[in-house]
């Protein structure tokens, strides 16, 4: 094997990894917390990549397009809370899921009416050089993504280590019901989460941009790839969901260069399909499969 | 009344809408709206009944849409054997892939569904028997036992027709002890495993139902598109299908079909206001909105109306029958229950440390201990609830600690819960009905087993109250009747006192009396100390998840390890 082929698809599967594990992230932070999956995560990426790339066309300043995005994340994501979330929590899991899966929809549409169809370019953060490693070529926003994606997870994992209010978010991952008994507010606390995953999300999606254009209907995709990346941490570890989303991407950009790029998705999506197939125990049955869930 | 009121509205408005408007645009819409129909009223059953959201509904459209291009294209298949074909398909890929995705818990189904949908778009595309990109062309109109329908109208009438079918099919299983088990599964989990119902059977049932309707949506549009791409059927014709069912109603089958036509009423009226870039937005506020403020839906809206327009009758009084003896005939020989070195740890807390004891047939058994003794954990032991760390438990000289609660409850063990577990969505008559889960029989001879066993613990008029209409008191009597309903040999009671005044106790006593007459072995778990002593012949102490007494009442009563750890500090406190 060809040494720098492997460089050359290992690092932008590294790249586009660290937006996944961001989203996965997002997705165990608040199925922790809510008990609800979030189906509209994706869509922050989304909204990060078109809400930058068009603030910094209208305003020419970089600092401004970045911030005004992650905040936009952050606001939508308490929006999406307070106003879809928060009227429904005695509703039953189906009714709460689906309503996350409305909210997508309408964060797509709003999307496509305000950003149009095409796709929206940014130019790299610090121009758009390349830098050689072991004969592969990278562009120097790689640099920006993976600097940044180890900026927020360090400050995720301060936050979830060493506060209160992280720890709290641990005590709900370990038993929800008990956590609410011992004073956890739930309700703060699930607006917050949503917040901060709705803005890393949103971070994630700007930087990210230059790389791989931002698109409106791009929110699936990345939803889609970061729940393969939660659900291998089993919606509770997310040091597993971190390293899901980022093997993830790596799987992505092997398939596409070794196998196909036609198939690249049709891969990732097998390897999920195949995974949860056999999780859920083609080879188990009975009381095992039931009691193991 | 209401669903032949339903229907003739369904029939008549069918067959007058094409006399109605004028020009193929119109007729072209309406059998679009139908074959969108025919897949979410599949759509209401999965996400309905079941309550599994699956985001990749459309994937089911692109088999079928294939397989009728496909087969009738470059085979020459006739089409309705093609449309047959292809839900065959569709449904056997379901199975396949929700079989083992359904035992996994959290909303999986939904992700595993779009990741399938999104195989099959890149299969579609990148392989050349599908036509690859450009599709596959020149699909011929549909036909029906060989003669081709010439005329859009007629197409027009079969395609409503096969979304009449679905919804006979819809209507006929939300009557049916499916129909109620979906509802028993929706209400609780738990109650409904106790009386025997597989909850993964059902959901099943209904994944594999929908994408064969789905598919045959899939074939219906593909037949008047007269061709069929990777893009037909994309991500936003699964949210279609969410949507319809959403806004047109989830409690019924109609819904799927109100919605249909909304969602294509609601996309004609933007494209006829330029506006098609809005849909998205229309479409995820509608969902959104109704989900919060309206979860019943256009057609629950127009159920509510049907029934404040027809309803004279005031509702029924609740005024409780003398329970009657000779309601129910003996269940037969009494069973045994032996549990050998059971135990079952939760981290470092052995809530039942080595337990061993034997139920003899025919026994009132009691099982007491103060709390924490490790009692409920027991029955949830024996009930198949959680699994044994080890030991074991045999039912009529038959290990029973590996099966699951629901097939535990299929041999006739039936359990009644220390928090109650009605199904609040059915009357109590339904309620009690669900017990006779296990036994495949007639819908009249289920009704009047059920009544039967109303009868028996006095709640003959209450049957067509909703259970939360009763007292407490009475709500345990439903409980109590549903688990009798299952006929069971062994009855597991889980402090059926607790909540009850001195009377309610009383009668208690005498019902538990009469049911291990008709034949059952009763095993009590009771806090209180007259009603355990003055009934059980067999009393078990429980302390600190062990057993530490096991006789006659009057023996336990006299052992002073009981005294020190339960009754004497309890009898120490009363005084």
């Amino acid at each position: 094997m060809d040494l720098s082929v492997f460089v050359q698809l290992l690092l932008p599967g590294l790249t586009t990894g660290c937006v996944y594990a961001l989203v996965a992230l997002g997705f165990v932070l608040c199925a922790n917390v809510s008990g609800v999956v979030n189906f509209a995560q994706g869509e922050y990426v989304m909204l990060g990549g078109v809400i930058g790339a068009s603030l910094l066309a209208h305003t020419g300043s970089l600092a401004l397009a970045v911030l005004g995005a992650t905040l936009a994340g952050a606001l939508l994501g308490a929006a999406q809370e307070r106003l879809t979330l928060a009227p429904v929590r005695a509703a039953p899991d189906f009714i709460q899921i689906t309503i996350t899966l409305g909210v997508a929809v309408v964060l797509r549409g709003i999307a496509l009416i305000a950003f149009g169809k095409d796709p929206l370019s940014m130019p790299g953060f610090s121009g758009d050089g390349v830098f050689e490693v072991a004969g592969a070529v990278v562009p120097l926003q790689s640099l920006w993504v993976w600097g940044a994606s180890a900026a927020m997870l360090a400050a995720m994992f301060v936050f979830l280590m060493h506060s209160d209010a992280g720890r709290a978010v641990r005590a709900c991952a370990i038993n929800l019901q008990a956590a609410r008994l011992m004073g956890v507010d739930a309700e703060r606390l699930t607006l917050f989460v949503f917040s901060i995953a709705g803005a890393t999300a949103a971070l994630a999606g700007v930087v990210v941009t230059p790389i791989v254009l931002a698109n409106w209907d791009a929110g699936i995709a990345y939803g889609l790839k970061g729940f393969v990346g939660a659900i291998l941490g089993n919606f509770r570890s997310p040091v597993v969901a971190l390293a899901g989303g980022l093997g993830i991407g790596v799987l992505e950009s092997f398939a596409a260069g070794y196998v196909s790029s036609g198939y690249k998705d049709a891969i990732v999506y097998g390897v999920l399909l195949a995974y949860l197939l056999v999780r859920g125990g083609v080879f188990v049955f009975g009381r095992a499969a039931l009691l193991s869930r | 009344m209401k669903r032949r009121a339903a229907l003739a509205a369904f029939v008549l408005l069918v067959l007058a809408y094409p006399l109605m408007v004028r020009g193929s645009y119109p007729l072209s819409v309406g059998i679009i709206t139908g074959a969108l129909a025919a897949g979410t009223v599949g759509f209401v059953l999965l996400l309905g009944y079941a309550h599994q959201l699956a985001l990749g509904q459309a994937g089911f459209c692109m088999v079928g849409g294939y397989a009728s291009a496909i087969l009738c294209v470059q085979h020459k298949w006739d089409p309705l054997a093609a449309l047959i074909a292809g839900a065959a398909a569709a449904m056997a890929l379901a199975w396949m892939i929700a079989a083992p995705i359904l035992k996994l818990r959290g909303f999986v189904l939904a992700m595993a569904s779009l990741a399938l949908h999104l195989i099959l778009v890149v299969v579609a595309f990148e392989t050349a028997f599908t036509g690859g990109a450009l599709g596959t062309y020149g699909v011929p109109k549909f036909a029906l036992f060989g003669l081709p329908l010439a005329s859009d109208l007629a197409y027009y009438y079969v395609v409503w027709a096969i979304v009449l079918a679905f919804v006979l099919i819809g209507l006929a299983i939300d009557g049916s002890r499916i129909g109620r088990a979906l509802k028993a599964i929706a209400a609780s989990e738990t109650a409904a495993l106790s009386a025997g119902i597989d909850i993964r059977r059902y959901k099943l049932l209904m994944f594999v139902l929908s994408a064969g309707m789905a598919s045959v949506c899939g074939s219906l549009a593909v037949h008047y598109l007269r061709a069929m791409d990777p893009n037909v059927f994309g991500f936003a014709f699964s949210l279609n299908f969410i949507t319809a069912v959403i806004v047109g109603g989830l409690e019924t089958v109609w819904g799927g079909v109100v919605g249909a036509v909304l969602v294509t009423g609601v996309r004609e009226m933007l494209r006829g206001l330029s506006l098609p870039l809005w849909e998205g937005v229309i479409m995820g506020a509608l969902t959104v909105v109704v989900l919060i403020a309206f979860r019943r839906g256009f057609a629950g809206f127009l159920g509510a109306l049907y029934e404040r327009w027809t309803s004279r009758d005031a509702p029924p009084r609740v005024s409780i029958a003398e329970p009657d003896n000779a309601a129910l005939a003996s269940h037969g020989k009494p069973a045994a229950l032996e549990l050998a070195g059971v135990s079952r740890s939760f981290g470092n807390l052995r809530a039942v440390n080595n337990a061993s004891f034997h139920v003899a047939a025919g026994s009132i058994t009691a099982l007491i201990g103060p709390n924490g003794a490790g009692k409920t954990t027991l029955f949830n032991l024996i009930c198949g609830y959680q699994p044994l760390d080890s030991g074991s438990v045999s039912y009529e000289n038959r290990r029973i600690d590996t099966l699951l609660p629901d097939d535990i409850a299929e041999l006739g063990i039936g359990r009644t819960f220390q928090n109650l577990q009605l199904f609040d969505n059915m009357s109590v008559l339904e309620n009690v009905m669900c017990g006779r889960h296990r036994f495949v029989e007639r819908e009249a001879a289920s009704r009047s087993r059920a009544r039967a066993a109303l009868a028996f613990v006095g709640l003959r008029d209450a049957e067509r109250l909703p259970p939360s209409a009763l007292a407490f008191g009475h709500q345990r009597l439903v409980e109590m009747a549903r688990a009798l309903a299952l006929e069971p040999r062994l009855l597991l009671l889980d402090e059926p006192a607790s909540g009850l005044n001195d009377a309610e106790t009383e009668r208690l006593a005498e019902l538990v009396l009469r049911i291990a007459a008709l034949g059952v072995t009763v095993l009590l778990v009771e806090h209180d100390m007259r009603l355990v002593m003055g009934l059980a012949d067999h009393v078990i102490v429980m302390h600190h998840g062990e057993k530490l007494a096991d006789g006659a009442p009057d023996d336990v009563r006299r052992e002073q390890a009981v005294i020190d750890a339960y009754l004497g500090i309890e009898e120490h406190a009363a005084a």
